[in-house]
């Protein structure tokens, strides 16, 4: 009986190296283990024994029994990971093609993108927005401006009218009126909008853009104050290493004026050879000034207890700077080529 | 405003680089236009005399030449054929450069040639800026100098072309420096030199007696009218270094009287007219409006009709010039001129500025006029004008200066609070210093306890002695100082940073129409009628505003709709096959109203190409109506003559009418050009923002579960989806039906005609419960009785 078990046992043995999938393994642990299995049939014939008998070869069914139940168990492991291996292999993945997406890419024009940068900056520092019509009286977009009729510096701004009294807004500062008129100082505002010079269309000149109006009343208001709140912002759009710097300039409705450059961002201020800021390192991005005191008292503030400040940025001209665009017709064509870019 | 540096120099020692000058000028409030340094490109050009020319032995057409450069003499052949023996001409010797051109030896047909005769064109200047010279017909050809010029020296150096002349761009605040001695003035201050001007003295009459008379009926026009007789007056040309002063400033020498009123323009800045006396009936100047139907024919030959508002110059019977403007012809200086009367006035600047805009003539003086001159300077201008008269020889001054002056000529004094000037620029600046930087451009001011006393030059018009006078002296000092002592500050103070939520909702909009793959577009407020016309439309978009002075009819229009721009972008990135077909704008249109125009902001959306249909359109409608969480939304059919029939809906809000959306009518897209649909919206912002939800309030996640049940139904293909599903929400049972969606439109075979099938899913649950076999059933069949009840039977 002890000679059957073990030919039972390397016959077992013998077959599981040939075994090459679980279901063949699963046939041999029939086979074996299985009601009419030889181990089994093996069992049936216990009975002859005797008890002493029994309890030795009981003792040696059950080692060689644990022998081969381990290693089929072993084999079943190993024929599991290589069925998932395989599987895996066969569902490997083209990581390099494309995903997919319902929609096709949409996204903001880079003039909203530039106004948000700006505007959100200065949300920081304290200001809040304001706005009003594109088509103005011409009292608020020149003569309460400290610019009547007849002024010589109306020429700086060649003007679209609707009748004698009308305008395409020139600037965003007939907003400084609005606000002044409307709200309650101390204020921080930003005044955003598209404003409209009678300029041809060209590389440089668009004759519909859109600005954006700092404005601050207050008391005790300094250069010093505008120009901090300058730096903050352009560094904030052209990073911390930009030189800023004001330039005496002239404007109606400041005094003192000035006109605002930034280290060039395509030279790195060097100036050599560079055709963005012709070589002289810097690039004219912005006006400024303390408030007139007439644009004050026209608006009837004393201009001997308040101060005001404002400043004017061109956003296309920011943006195309900010993105190295070197034609402005791109930000107003709308080729889905240029508006995807960004 | 130019400024040539050989003309600077007289006035002030320069002793910086031309680069360092620039610079200070520009940190001062003078914008550099640019820097011309004259005959900059020529380098080695040098003149010669031809001593002997010679024909060319193997070419009929060169002649070869040989000229003295003063050392030595070289052999030149030259083609030229206004060229002789004796001629003074400028020779591109070997190794001259001009421009890029290096001159080297040539042999021309067997000759020896070692160098090269040049003409104007190569030399890059005109023939009149080359003052005495000659050259062949219509100024091509070499170029002769004048007889005298000493041969071997640069040439440069022969045709007095050496100097260096800056351009400063001059702002209208400061009229004054539109001339030589008021920028000289600045730049003497940036170069920290002292200003030498020239100084004029009083010329006294050569013969006593009264020579002519002004007479001034419109002071408030003519604040001032300054006038001198000369008499003997000999016409010829200007001195050269004049002529010179006048080409490097752009201008072209024509005698020595007009030669001097255009000198002087330049030198002070104020413009003078000259008028032969002989012409001025009985010397009589009037100055008066002109006259209805009266006519004056101006230097340019132009008959030149007057109406009432034109100030004019007259004597005693008719017109003799447009003050400020232009002279008559009937008052001319010509060569037979014996008797001038010079004349320096301030006219009134808005009076010139609207004449010179009437008759669409402005000239040197008017624009000069137009910006401002100054009553001081216009009688010093008129004496330094006598004097270069009488100092050239051109004529004898007699009489006594004319001078009838309304304006003000006091000077004026601005009390200056020194604490505030230094608070306006956020410096901190000694009331001696601040004396010490203005009196640098001749502004003298004293310290009084807290403020100063200044005193206000003539020439400064600007500074102000009212409420903007310390912004103005705080302008001074802080460009005298220099802007760069500012230190940044930031403000200081609580202030609450915002935005508030119309600018929130209009981003809200931008971002959710990106989300739904559109490129936001820019397009421009200009329209043209017949683009508007086009869309045909019956409402407030019919009352457009139109431009005074548009660029042109095809921009003669406000926007009333976003559709027009749209259809134009859309057709030039179907043109260049862009390969994208979703976008959106939001932006303001123009309804005509009384006073200003009605603004509306619109939102605009603009599909096309194959993956888009009516539908994909509505899609991101609804998903931005979604965002602003817009309830009792109704989509209805319209009719519109922008959209195909049938492809038309407006877009409500309850009682709201947010905007409208379709596929645009055929004629509408062919005559842009477009073969291929085109869907467009155009949505109020102001309805969605009206219309948009209450803050967000949690509601409970059912707890039981939901069953989902389909079903399709066969109707009249008139009927709408909204109609039925709307049955299906309404249907009466106990349970809660909700989720009702389309999911398939059938026509076609297994159909009959004119029917379509709705294919419909929905959910049931109830709040307190998991729903048993009977209750989905029997609320299922109560839907679908309802259905049947509505003529909406279930497909089989």
């Amino acid at each position: 009986m002890e000679q059957t078990l073990q030919e039972i046992r390397s016959k077992a043995l013998a077959a599981l190296a040939d075994v090459l999938t679980e279901t063949e393994l699963e046939v041999l642990r029939q086979s074996v283990f299985g009601k009419s299995g030889s181990l089994g049939l093996l069992l049936r014939g216990m009975g002859k024994l005797t008890p002493e008998e029994r309890a030795a070869m009981g003792k040696i069914i059950n080692e060689t029994k644990a022998e081969l139940e381990a290693a089929m168990g072993a084999l079943r492991d190993t024929l599991q990971t290589e069925a998932r291996e395989r599987r895996f292999a066969a569902e490997a993945l083209d990581v390099t093609e494309p995903g997919k997406n319902p929609l096709p890419k949409g996204a903001l024009h880079p003039m909203t993108q530039t106004y948000r940068t700006i505007r959100d900056t200065l949300i920081g520092m304290g200001f809040t927005m304001f706005d009003g019509p594109e088509i103005e009286w011409d009292d608020n977009n020149f003569t309460l401006l400290n610019l009547p009729k007849d002024h010589p510096a109306r020429d700086m701004q060649d003007t679209f009218y609707i009748n004698e009294d009308v305008v395409l807004r020139t600037h965003t500062s007939p907003l400084e009126i609005r606000a002044l008129q409307n709200l309650t100082p101390p204020f921080r505002l930003i005044m955003p909008g598209r404003v409209f010079r009678v300029d041809e269309l060209d590389a440089s000149h668009s004759p519909v853009f859109m600005q954006m109006e700092g404005f601050v009343v207050d008391k005790g208001l300094s250069m010093a104050h505008l120009k901090g709140t300058l730096e903050t912002f352009i560094h904030a759009l052209f990073g911390n290493d930009v030189q800023v710097r004001l330039r005496p300039s002239y404007f109606p409705f400041t005094e003192p004026s000035a006109e605002v450059d930034m280290s060039c961002t395509i030279c790195g201020g060097t100036g050599a050879g560079c055709r963005v800021c012709k070589g002289t390192g810097w690039i004219e991005i912005l006006g400024c000034g303390m408030t007139n005191p007439h644009e004050l008292k026209n608006c009837g503030l004393d201009p001997n207890e308040w101060s005001a400040f404002a400043f004017g940025v061109g956003v296309d001209r920011v943006t195309s700077l900010k993105y190295g665009i070197t034609d402005i017709r791109h930000q107003y064509e709308n080729d889905a080529r240029f508006l995807r870019q960004f | 405003m130019k400024l040539p540096k050989s003309w600077l120099t007289e006035y002030v020692n320069f002793d910086i680089s031309d680069a360092e000058f620039i610079e200070r000028m520009m940190h001062r409030g003078f914008e550099p236009e640019g820097v011309e340094r004259e005959l900059e490109q020529a380098r080695g050009v040098l003149t010669g005399r031809i001593m002997r020319m010679e024909a060319h032995p193997n070419a009929a057409r060169l002649r070869v030449c040989q000229v003295d450069m003063g050392t030595h003499s070289v052999q030149i052949v030259t083609n030229a054929t206004n060229v002789r023996e004796g001629a003074i001409v400028p020779v591109a010797v070997v190794g001259a450069e001009i421009g890029e051109t290096t001159f080297t030896a040539a042999t021309l047909r067997g000759v020896e040639s070692y160098g090269m005769f040049c003409g104007c064109d190569t030399l890059g200047v005109t023939l009149d800026a080359c003052v005495g010279c000659k050259a062949g017909e219509d100024g091509s050809g070499v170029l002769i100098l004048p007889e005298g010029t000493p041969v071997g020296i640069d040439i440069a150096q022969a045709l007095d072309m050496t100097d260096t002349i800056f351009d400063f761009s001059v702002t209208p605040n400061r009229p004054d420096c539109n001339s030589i001695i008021g920028l000289a003035r600045e730049a003497a201050a940036a170069l920290g030199q002292p200003l030498t001007t020239p100084g004029i003295p009083h010329i006294a009459s050569a013969a006593a007696g009264q020579y002519a008379s002004v007479r001034v009926e419109e002071s408030l026009l003519c604040p001032r009218y300054t006038a001198r007789v000369l008499r003997n007056i000999k016409i010829e040309p200007s001195p050269l270094w004049m002529q010179q002063r006048l080409r490097r400033m752009g201008q072209r020498p024509i005698n020595n009287i007009v030669d001097i009123t255009n000198y002087n323009l330049l030198e002070w800045g104020h413009p003078l007219h000259a008028f032969d006396l002989s012409c001025v009936t009985d010397g009589q100047i009037i100055v008066r409006k002109a006259r209805a139907g009266e006519v004056v024919t101006t230097l340019d030959g132009k008959e030149r009709p007057l109406d009432t508002d034109t100030l004019v110059i007259a004597d005693a019977n008719r017109p003799v010039a447009i003050a400020g403007v232009m002279g008559g012809a009937n008052s001319e200086i010509t060569d037979q001129t014996e008797t001038v009367l010079l004349e320096s006035a301030v006219f009134y600047a808005a009076g010139i500025r609207r004449t010179s805009k009437r008759l669409r003539h402005s000239t040197d003086s008017s624009v000069r006029f137009a910006k401002g001159v100054e009553a001081v300077n216009c009688k010093l201008a008129l004496k330094r004008a006598t004097q270069l008269i009488v100092e050239l020889g051109a004529g004898e001054a007699v009489g006594e200066v004319l001078d009838v002056c309304a304006a003000e000529l006091a000077e004026r004094v601005a009390i200056v609070d020194i604490d505030h000037v230094n608070n306006i620029l956020g410096l901190s600046i000694a009331p001696e210093r601040m004396i010490e930087l203005l009196a640098t451009i001749s502004i003298h001011a004293q310290r009084d306890n807290n403020t100063l006393r200044v005193q206000i030059p003539h020439w400064r018009t600007d500074i102000e002695t009212g409420i903007q006078a310390d912004a103005d002296i705080a302008e001074e000092i802080g460009r005298l100082a220099g802007l760069s002592l500012i230190a940044p500050a930031l403000l200081a103070g609580d202030s609450l940073g915002s935005i508030p939520s119309a600018f929130r909702a209009e981003d809200l909009v931008k971002d959710a129409l990106a989300a739904c793959g559109a490129l936001e577009m820019y397009n421009y407020n200009f329209s043209s009628p017949a683009a508007l016309a086009l869309f045909g439309f019956t409402d407030e978009r019919t009352r457009t505003v139109r431009l005074q002075n548009p660029f042109g009819e095809e921009q003669s229009l406000m926007r009333s709709s976003l559709y027009p721009g749209m259809l134009e972008s859309a057709a030039r990135n179907l043109r260049r096959k862009t390969g994208h077909g979703r976008f959106f704008e939001v932006g303001n249109i123009h309804i005509d109203a009384p006073g200003l125009p009605v603004e509306h902001k619109k939102i605009g959306l603009c599909y096309f190409g194959e993956d888009e249909s009516f539908y994909t359109l509505k899609g991101s409608i609804e998903r931005l109506l979604e965002t602003f969480r817009v309830q009792n939304i109704r989509y209805t059919a319209a009719k519109q003559t922008a959209f195909q029939p049938g492809r038309c809906a407006e877009i409500w809000a309850g009682a709201t009418k947010i905007g409208e959306m379709g596929q645009l009518h055929p004629d509408v897209t062919n005559s842009a050009n477009i073969s291929q649909p085109l869907y467009m919206a155009e949505l109020s912002f102001a309805a969605l923002l009206a219309a948009s939800g209450e803050s967000v309030k949690f509601t409970p996640i059912p707890r039981f579960p939901v069953v989902q049940r389909d079903l399709a139904v066969v109707v009249d293909d008139a009927r709408e989806a909204a109609e039925l599903a709307s049955i299906i929400e309404n249907t009466e049972t106990d349970l809660i039906i909700s989720d009702i969606r389309l999911f398939d439109v059938y026509r076609g075979a297994n159909l009959p005609a004119g029917k379509k099938s709705l294919a419909y899913s929905f959910t049931l649950r109830a709040e307190d419960r998991t729903l048993s076999d009977a209750e989905i059933q029997s609320a299922f069949a109560a839907v679908i009785a309802a259905l049947a009840a509505n003529n909406a039977p279930i497909r089989s």
